[in-house]
This record gives C-alpha cells, structure tokens and sequence, in this order.
C-alpha cells in the first residue's frame, strides 16, 4: 500500500517535470503519461487525502508500538479508537444484580393499571397468570425499557413474556442502569 | 402493499413504534395523550377477524404513525423549557 502510494508520488513528480520543460513530449514520458494517465485521475483525486491518508497510516503504526514491537495484525491493526473503545467498554460493562433487577421489574409491573399486585410474582408469566394480552406485553416491556434506561429491539422484546424472562435479559445486558 | 394480511408481529412493531414517538415528546400532555390514543384506538381494534379491515385499520395506524414522527420532529424545534407539574414527584422535585 505504502509502496503504491509512494509510486503514484514519485509519477506525480516526474508527470510535474515533464509538464514544466520547455520541449516538446519525448519518447519517455508519452510512456509514463500513457500507465499513469489512469493513475492521474486517481492522484488528483487524492492529492489532498494522499497526504493525509499517509499520515495517518504512519500514526497508526506508531500508536501501536508501545503495545507490541510486532507488526499489523490481529488486534494491532485496529485504529488507536478502537483499541481505546475496547478498554473502555471493558470497564463500563458491568451488569446489574439479579435480585436488585427483580425488584425493580416488580414494582415496575405493579405500578400498571391493569395489573394486580398481589398477583406479581418473579415468576409470573404476562399472558398466563397475570392475564394480560400482547400489546399489554409490549406496554411493560417498553415500561421496562424506561425504568432501566437502554433500548430493548423488537426482536429481543417479543421473546420477553414472563417476569422471569425480562429479568434474566436485563441482567445480561451491559447497558442497563 | 404486498401481502393484504397483516401479522400479529407487524401490528405488535407498530403498537411499538408508536410508544416509542410518544417517548420524544418533551411535553408531558403530548406525551400522554399519544400513549392513551394509541391504546384506545389498538384495543378498540382488537376484535376484527375480516383480513380487509384488519389491513385497512393497519394502513390507517400506519399513516398516523407518520403524522406522529412529523409531529415530534417539530414539536423538538419548539421544546418548552418549563416541565408540567405531573412530572414532578411526591417530594416535588422534577
């Protein structure tokens, strides 16, 4: 990649030489211009990116040295973000305790309307004990989603019927407050 | 309009976008009125059996859902800074 680029600067150079003298075109750079013509395209294009994307290629590479004297593969290949959106993650994955997370789905299944809370149990199923239908579902699962803060997709949430269910997903899920 | 039956799941993701608008209103009223509308008008709904007015009804939700968004898209233009008194809680704080 670096060899390509450095090539495409070097024709670029010769290409400017050969534009600024004087004579007529010679034998060698009807040549140079006939391959590179594609190329030109592609340079001045890129004139104002070469440079920077150059840069930032040698940045990588130098961010990943205090890692590993190793050369780019694997997980050092990665962009210096990357690397640091991994250690961050790392820390801010913790999930949130499973007793403390039934209480807070109990009372928030409670405080519905519709629901009797004497019947709300941690293993209470929606459609079969507590005698709600689906779109009651989708009313406490988004209820949920509200109480904890983070975005349950549609998928995932027509899975959750059951107190239970709701529970083991919450705990599971890193983004839950 | 590709199949005239609509899915129960379709209807659920819809139920469930239009709970999720209601949520971008900043004016509790709003707010609240979108959710209870959206209630009603789903259960009233609840007993067809006729696929075509199944479709119809899914076709009309599906037009007020984009009503909805518009709606919340300006209505953020003109936030209100003040939040209702419903919002505050037992100790009166917001």
């Amino acid at each position: 990649y670096l060899v390509r680029k450095a090539s495409l600067f070097i024709s670029l150079l010769v290409l400017e030489t050969s534009t600024t003298a004087e004579e007529h075109v010679s034998p060698s750079t009807t040549i140079l211009r006939g391959t590179n013509r594609r190329n030109f395209v592609r340079v001045v294009e890129s004139m104002a990116g070469a440079r920077g994307i150059l840069l930032k290629h040698l940045r990588v590479k130098v961010q990943a040295f205090p890692q590993n004297p190793k050369p780019n593969n694997g997980l050092f290949g990665l962009s210096f973000n990357a690397i640091l959106r991994q250690f961050s993650e790392a820390v801010r994955g913790s999930f949130l305790d499973k007793s403390e997370v039934t209480d807070r789905v109990v009372n928030c299944v409670k405080n519905l309307q519709k629901v009797e809370p004497s019947k709300v149990t941690p293993n209470a199923h929606f459609q079969n004990d507590l005698g709600l239908d689906s779109l009651d579902t989708v009313e406490i699962v988004m209820a949920l989603e509200e109480e904890f803060g983070f975005e349950i997709p549609d998928n995932e949430a027509d899975k959750i019927n059951s107190i239970s269910l709701a529970v083991d997903f919450i705990a599971s899920h890193p983004q839950a407050k | 309009m590709a199949s005239t039956s609509v899915s129960k799941g379709q209807i659920l993701s819809l139920y469930r976008s239009f709970l999720r608008t209601a949520r971008q209103f900043r004016d509790y009223n709003i707010r609240e009125y979108t959710k209870r509308r959206t209630v009603d008008g789903f259960r009233q709904n609840r007993g067809l059996t006729d696929p075509s007015s199944i479709s119809a009804a899914f076709s009309e939700a599906k037009s007020q859902l984009d009503v909805a968004k518009r709606q919340a898209v300006v209505y953020s233009l003109y936030a209100p800074d003040i939040r209702s008194v419903m919002e505050t809680d037992l100790k009166g704080k917001r």
